[in-house]
């Protein structure tokens, strides 16, 4: 048993190629002997992971993103100033209190620059990364045979993003480390390094596949259906030329270029299903994360679609209505509802109350007419509200 | 008489998996054994072997999946084969480079984020799936059955992972149903599933038809296993081979079955 947390959403694209199978044209699929416009459910998971909107609900603040926090490091141990200060622009001058030596701190600031930049995590091998091993100090040579970090510069190979939370830990190593004076053990280095978030999450939701090392795989915890039109759909062409701007019509007026784009606009149904348990397991049991990563997923879905053509369809579109299901019943999706397509007209509520109907009529037929707890919002008859189903859906999961 | 578990299977896109090689990831016009035991397999809770922390782990997440294929035999009542759909599905791939330069990518976000986009490649791949159609299963325990008939009829109702009818972004639409029914025949046992019925509870009398009709029933066929009791007659039967028994999930690899099924007009009846 396990909490599934099912998203079913309903969102109208004006004309759009969101989606295109080889010879150009949008992808379509048949329901109920119709024909319909639909987009696969790996472009739309690619666009969700992607996308701005995932990761900035993800990590939700803004982090430094340098190669030479280094520097910054050492003038931090030999000043005594806080590294948050430091890493201001206009910071203070970084001069030597004395308290340490300036060469224990090019050292130590180099043993900890160098946690950042040694991929040591899942997915990576440990090899070198595009980097030179460091031939300066002989003695240092063999211990750190695979820092990409320069001892001389103390700049890293590779930018390096670093996190808030990681900015505090070196702030805190910095001082642990001024007050003991002692040479940065092993604990202490693993302590600067906090798992990123925003990969973390990622992959929690997603999943990773490694061909070259299957045993770094990781199970989705999201299921993404084919979001297939409720209606029947038939895919237009738009022919096209480029006019010619020097032909001036001596010869012939012909134009340049003659081309012919499909396209179709469609009401999109689109259909999540997150095993709430098995991404907290994914997230080792960090339920702020997954909280984080649930609100992020449903507003990537909500306005987020693939980029196909859109400089010259133009077509971003927000989900108008969205309903939220958690429960511990077998997950199923609601295209049944639109197994019968909808009728021009009044598309938007016929669609919403399509998928209301056949919802309450699989509970009656299966679930002695009991409902899941859920959540819904309708931006065309103006129900409910988004950040309420957002709330909801994240509920016991955290924040 | 035996004891059975019936259940219905029905998602507008469904993968049964057949034999694949490069490029091309077809369908089979009817469920694969291993994608229905799979399907109970996720709704028992067993992880896949290749996400195991350790070698003894692994061992034995396969031998619960072996012991699943083994135990258990299956007949499918198939009354929609379906439209079949080829979809051109691509994936962006960086380049990996060689011995210095090599490199690795901890997310998928990073593999598409990291390099500019001219510097991503292009996997292409035609990936077949069956489009509306509707199959009534029966599972029967053998003798190595590691798992009550119960046991899987509750897990079905409430699953322990996600359930899908062959690749995970074909989710089910039509609650399984799972129920426990004794009968004589796979027949008997399967006859309590009717899609034609279920169109109308759902849809009412003047819709329900209309969809009925929309569903092409030609090539409506039962198959079986080996072990199962039917009454057919020998002459209507034909055996196929279907390599479509589990032998390890972690490689991938699957042991041949024989299958037995016996077709009949549109229309009609075994």
């Amino acid at each position: 048993m396990t909490t599934f947390l099912q998203l079913h959403l309903l969102t109208s694209y004006p004309p759009a190629c969101l989606n295109r199978d080889d010879l150009n044209r949008p992808k379509t699929a048949v329901m109920g002997g119709v024909p319909r416009l639909r987009i696969s459910s790996q472009s739309l998971k690619r666009a969700w992971r992607v996308s701005e909107v995932f990761k900035e609900n993800v990590t939700g603040q803004t982090g430094i993103r340098s190669k030479e926090l280094g520097r910054k490091i050492r003038d931090a141990l030999l000043s005594g100033i806080s590294l948050a200060e430091l890493l201001k622009p206009n910071s203070p001058k970084a001069e030597s209190d004395g308290e340490i030596s300036e060469k224990d701190a090019i050292e130590w600031a180099w043993m900890i620059a160098a946690e950042y930049v040694d991929k040591k995590g899942k997915g990576a091998d440990g090899e070198n990364e595009e980097g030179e091993k460091e031939e300066k100090e002989g003695k240092s040579k063999k211990k750190n045979a695979k820092s990409n970090v320069s001892k001389e510069t103390l700049k890293s190979e590779q930018v390096v993003f670093y996190s808030k939370p990681e900015i505090h830990a070196l702030s805190a190593l910095i001082q642990t480390l001024r007050i003991s004076g002692k040479v940065p053990t092993a604990e202490q280095l693993k302590t600067v390094k906090i798992k990123e978030a925003e990969g973390t999450a990622d992959l929690a939701m997603f999943g990773r596949m490694l061909a070259s090392s299957p045993d770094f795989n990781v199970e989705a915890a999201c299921q993404v259906a084919h979001a297939v039109t409720v209606h029947r759909a038939a895919v237009e062409d738009d022919f096209f030329t480029a006019v010619d701007d020097l032909n001036t019509r001596e010869e012939d007026a012909g134009s340049a270029h003659m081309g012919e784009q499909g396209f179709g606009a469609g009401l999109f149904y689109v259909y999540v299903c997150i095993d709430c348990d098995l991404l907290k397991a994914n997230l080792n049991g960090d339920t702020e994360l997954a909280g984080k990563a649930i609100r992020a997923l449903i507003d990537a879905a909500t306005k987020v679609a693939p980029t196909g053509k859109q400089n010259s369809f133009a077509s971003r579109a927000w989900a108008y209505y969205g309903l939220a299901e958690k429960g511990s019943r077998q997950p199923r999706s609601l295209s049944l509802a639109f197994m019968k397509p909808v009728r021009e007209g009044d598309m938007l509520t016929d669609a919403a109350k399509a998928l209301e109907t056949m919802r309450g009529n699989l509970d009656k037929v299966y679930y002695e007419d009991k409902a899941e707890p859920n959540k819904c919002f309708n931006a065309v008859t103006g129900k409910g509200s988004f950040q309420e189903l957002l709330n909801w859906a994240v509920g016991g999961e955290g924040a | 008489m035996r004891e059975y578990l019936v259940f219905q299977l029905y998602g507008p896109l469904a993968s049964w998996g057949d034999i694949a090689v490069g490029e091309t990831r077809p369908s089979a016009p009817t469920p694969a054994k291993s994608a229905v035991l799979g399907l109970a397999a996720a709704a028992l809770g067993l992880k896949r072997p290749d996400t195991a922390a350790t070698e003894a782990e692994r061992a034995g997440w396969e031998s619960q999946h072996a012991a699943l294929a083994q135990g258990y035999g299956l007949a499918v009542n198939v009354q929609a084969l379906g439209v079949p759909l080829s979809d051109y599905h691509t994936a962006q791939v960086p380049s990996s480079g060689a011995g210095r330069n090599r490199k690795t990518f901890p997310t998928r976000r990073d593999e598409l984020t990291w390099l500019p986009r001219a510097e991503l490649n292009t996997i292409l791949s035609r990936r077949e799936y069956r489009q509306d159609a509707f199959t009534a299963c029966a599972l029967w325990s053998r003798n190595s059955a590691p798992y009550s008939l119960t046991e899987i009829r509750d897990k079905l109702l409430e699953p322990r992972f996600v359930l899908y009818l062959g690749r995970k972004s074909c989710p089910l639409t039509l609650p399984l149903q799972p129920t426990l029914k004794s009968a004589d025949s796979i027949e008997d046992a399967l006859a309590g599933i009717d899609l034609n019925k279920i169109l109308l509870a759902l849809w009412g009398d003047k819709t329900g038809e209309r969809l009925n009709d929309k569903f092409s029933r030609d090539g409506c066929c039962l198959a079986w296993d080996a072990d199962a009791e039917t009454r057919i007659s020998q002459d209507q039967i034909e055996v196929l081979t279907r390599r479509d028994t589990s032998l390890s999930r972690r490689r991938w690899q699957f042991a041949v079955r024989e299958e037995r099924r016996a077709s009949w007009p549109a229309g009609g009846e075994p």
